[in-house]
């Protein structure tokens, strides 16, 4: 049963990807990234509650596993020299060799192929991994079926470009679902490496000047990721002689040298993330479809980073580098927040906000105590439900006002109230209680509450998120309103999916305290007691329960006290008495006693937090703070 | 049953105490400007007042906003006397600011559009401040609960002098007083009208006036923490602070968003570093 789910899980969608590229009918292409969705979500929960497992797939027709990922493994980096040549970019070029040849010599001198190393180790960490993989992510390529159909619409080409589209969308989930179950280090680096090149094809897809450039910038920063990651796990072979990762984390805080090649797979994990100073190719990753964006910042690549650096955590715990990661993540929380509050772009915002949650999951790692990791988790599972849903309801709104700039958002509730109310509700569960994400950082912050330096940066950053997130909440709703809106048409599968995420983001959260008990709790040890749907423990209390109750009734009675506003007058904006008279204008009486439309547009303070004035010092900041966190573990 | 009865008990006398302070305010700033001022009981009747008069609006959603940010306020006010985690308090204090910005977002006067973005940046500069205010009080006494920090035997004033003046900042910030309130003055003509609530009117602006009294309750809360071992030091404390708030008004100009913004996160992270450092090295 366990290695047909775990077929299911890898190599289902590889099957899948290869059916979506070759059999070139768009109904066929739908109905087999349905099928596999669904199957995927649904293995995912079976081997959530299969549990713990550690397992080997010994060989297939006589040749062992083990060798057939190192020949995809070498095959797959000489496709990237190859787009590397075709690029004509020397940096890509210096990084896919600057891998090959420390893996070839590493592979054919120094490993000892005699030695069984389990390929496969399931924790809770994997399993939760595993799920949020396979659940968000095959929701995101549900709502890309209708997407990308319009998609070329807008485009009008002349011939689909969706089957490449989907090979890579559906074989980078069974990549992500390799990378987080991989035990055998070598087998979680080629899926790490699948990965960026998938999301090296996926950013690149419609070939546009911008998209390919932003796609070689992505390949090249992941690239240099690949690199370290090469260096550190042959350093760590070098001390532990192991391959098994569970090996090398144990090995961890033992020996001081274990510390440098386990600071290089954390910068490994990085540049994955998109930490600063690596952001930029996550920044640019928007021009893809959104699908890819949503993918991206939700349930896969991004993700991948931050599972390895809260993986190797144990291995780590109690050292400098471990003080050296929570002060990187806790620099990225604030300053990726600080710059989303100067931009208008919708995408834009999302992606620094994306960056800003990964730094916060990373200080966690860092942070490294059974409330932080917990913390961390939890941060995993809900960001991505959140985020994912935001990104989608950022394609929908841009496919039906043909605009992602948050200043032409203003009043979109009139236009389109559904998805205007969707976005809110987005918005809401990734600001405020009692919902999975705010939870996570209420156990960050408290768990930070011992460093000084941390603590601040995490203060700064958790209000700066606030700003940038209730203001584009508010604008949503800007219009002079009375009436009843009409309902607003949306094809089946973008209902269905942005439903379907706001449902786990909300429903979810509301089952955090079970989340806990019964899956974070065995895996990183008991921090808090659970009564009632309350996480409590000396140092800090969360009714999870209670306030849900609460706060649920309180918006069924506003609404329902909003409903009775019916029947009340109708006020006119305020204009000092200026209002032209007629009705339903919203104009004042202006200079030369013309008609001036009331405009008003957002404070983006670009004078503090302005992307241009910021990023350079932001970079430079990051880079003294990994030199900070290498040098220190050297 | 405790805490449920505490809640309750939150929430029926924080608004009466709210508007009583407000109506000593408006005598004892009445009485610094050499004038005579309305009697204690005005907010009350005010209020009683604005419930009154027609219902108007502009947008449905102001009127959902508006009772979110009172269920809010009192929410986190119920869970201040039930001896609640501070951060949880705070945070649940955040549903309610976050939808008095959205519902003054919500309609598109320009004054309420201007009123809330300020809003926003007053929101930025005091919520660090109460976090570390928060994180300071939990590295005295190894809790954010405050059942926990009740315990604690010595005022957290003689360890936390410093942050107890940043926490002043945040009040002053809150409580939307000089030379912090650009986003809705308490002076109603002035420059932005009022600000974020100009649209709101009639017993929807009731409804926000009563949830300022429980912020107002929620601050002077936090405020009492600092000299929680003495009924009379705590009360002496909170008179002395709001008195200070009241001379500070009368006697500052306003000052724009950029000032605010540089002054009070400078000023305000300097000091609570000072202190922290200082927490340390004791």
């Amino acid at each position: 049963m366990l290695p047909m789910m775990l077929v299911l899980a890898i190599l289902l969608p590889l099957v899948a990807a290869v059916g979506c590229y070759f059999l070139r009918v768009s109904a066929i292409r739908s109905l087999i990234v349905l099928c596999t969705g669904v199957v995927l979500a649904a293995v995912s929960l079976a081997l959530l509650g299969q549990g713990t497992f550690t397992y080997s797939p010994g060989t297939i027709v006589g040749i062992s596993w083990d060798s057939i990922i190192t020949l995809a493994d070498f095959a797959l980096l000489f496709v990237m020299l190859y787009y590397a040549f075709k690029l004509k970019n020397q940096m890509i070029k210096i990084f896919v060799i600057l891998q090959i040849i420390p893996l070839a010599v590493f592979e054919m001198f120094f490993v000892d192929h005699a030695v069984e190393t389990p390929a496969i180790f399931a924790d809770s960490l994997s399993l939760i991994m595993v799920a949020v993989i396979s659940v968000i992510g095959s929701l995101i390529c549900f709502f890309a079926i209708p997407y990308m159909k319009e998609h070329e619409e807008h485009l009008h080409l002349v011939k689909s470009r969706q089957p490449q589209f989907f090979f890579f969308l559906v074989l980078f989930l069974g990549a992500m679902n390799g990378l987080v179950l991989s035990n055998n280090i070598l087998w979680l680096y080629f899926f790490f490496e699948v990965t960026t090149f998938c999301s090296f094809m996926l950013i690149g897809h419609d070939q546009t000047q911008i998209a390919v450039k932003n796609a070689t910038r992505a390949l090249m920063l992941n690239a240099l990721g690949g690199v370290a990651f090469v260096f550190g796990m042959i350093w760590a072979y070098a001390e532990t002689g192991s391959l098994d990762l569970q090996v090398i984390i144990q090995a961890g805080p033992m020996g001081g040298l274990m510390l440098a090649p386990l600071g290089l797979l954390c910068l490994a994990g990085f540049t994955k993330a998109a930490q600063v100073p690596f952001q930029s190719w996550l920044l640019g990753a928007m021009v893809a479809p959104t699908p890819v964006s949503a993918l991206l910042h939700s349930s896969t690549m991004v993700k991948a980073g931050v599972y390895i650096v809260l993986r190797l955590a144990p291995a780590y715990a109690g050292t400098f580098l471990s003080q050296g990661i929570a002060l990187c993540g806790a620099f990225t929380f604030l300053a990726c927040a600080a710059i989303a509050i100067s931009q208008s772009n919708g995408k834009k915002i999302l992606a620094y906000s994306t960056i800003s949650n990964l730094g916060l999951i990373i200080c966690c790692a860092g942070l490294n105590t059974s409330w932080a990791i917990t913390a961390a988790i939890i941060l995993i599972i809900f960001h991505a439900a959140s985020k994912a849903l935001l990104f989608l309801c950022v394609g929908t709104i841009e496919h039906g006002i043909g605009s992602r700039d948050i200043e032409d958002m203003h009043g979109l509730y009139l236009k389109m109230p559904r998805t205007a109310v969707i976005t809110i509700v987005g918005v809401m569960t990734m600001l405020l209680p009692p919902f999975g994400v705010l939870l996570g950082k209420w156990m960050a912050i408290e768990s930070a509450s011992g460093d000084m330096f941390v603590i601040t940066m995490l203060a700064l950053g958790s209000a700066l998120s606030l700003v940038f997130w209730a203001r584009w909440a508010g604008i949503l709703l800007t219009a002079p309103l009375r009436d009843k809106v009409p309902a607003e048409s949306q094809s089946v599968l973008t209902r269905l999916t942005l439903t379907a995420l706001a449902g786990i983001a909300v429903v979810l959260s509301f089952f955090s305290p079970v989340i806990y008990t019964k899956l974070i709790e065995p895996m990183v040890g008991k921090s808090f007691e659970i009564t009632a749907g309350v996480f409590t423990s000396p140092m800090g209390v969360f009714a999870v329960y209670p306030i849900f109750i609460i706060l649920a009734a309180a918006f069924i009675y506003s609404w329902i006290e909003t409903k009775k506003s019916a029947s009340d007058k109708t006020s006119q904006t305020y204009m000092c008495g200026a209002n032209v008279p007629e009705a339903g204008v919203q104009s004042f009486i202006g200079p030369m006693n013309g008609p001036v439309e009331l405009k008003a547009s957002n404070y983006y303070m670009k004078e503090f937090f302005g992307e241009g004035k910021l990023t350079l010092w932001v970079n430079f900041v990051a880079l003294a703070l990994i030199v900070l966190m290498l040098g220190g573990a050297l | 049953m405790q805490t449920i009865i505490l809640i309750i008990l939150g929430i029926v006398i924080a608004p009466v105490l709210g508007g009583l302070i407000a109506g000593l305010d408006r005598r004892v700033t009445a009485r610094l400007q050499s004038r005579f001022g309305p009697p204690i009981l005005q907010p009350f009747y005010d209020v009683a007042k604005l419930f009154g008069k027609d219902k108007v609006v502009s947008n449905f959603w102001q009127v959902f906003c508006s009772w979110v940010y009172l269920i809010a306020a009192a929410l986190s006010v119920g869970l201040l006397f039930a001896g609640s985690d501070l951060l949880l308090i705070f945070f649940v204090q955040a549903i309610g600011a976050v939808f008095l910005v959205m519902g003054g977002l919500s309609t598109p006067s320009p004054y309420s559009q201007v009123g809330s973005q300020r809003e926003l940046i007053q929101v930025l500069t005091y919520e660090p401040l109460l976090i570390l205010v928060f994180a300071s009080i939990f590295m005295v006494t190894g809790s954010f609960r405050i059942d926990e920090i009740l315990a604690y035997e010595q005022p957290l004033l003689v360890q936390l002098p410093l942050m107890f003046v940043v926490l002043g900042y945040a009040l002053t910030i809150k409580l939307r007083k000089s030379p912090f309130d650009f986003s809705t003055s308490h002076h109603g003509h002035q420059e932005l009208v009022k600000g974020m609530l100009t649209e709101f009117s009639g017993p929807y602006l009731g409804i926000i006036e009563i949830g300022h009294w429980y912020e107002t309750i929620f601050i002077l809360g936090i405020c009492a923490l600092f000299w929680h071992t003495s009924l009379v030091g705590c009360v002496l404390l909170i008179a002395s602070t709001y008195f200070a708030e009241l001379i500070i008004d009368n006697t500052m100009a306003r000052m724009t968003w950029r000032w605010m913004l540089k002054y009070v996160w400078s000023i305000g992270l300097a000091m609570s570093f000072v202190n922290l450092i200082w927490l340390y090295a004791g």
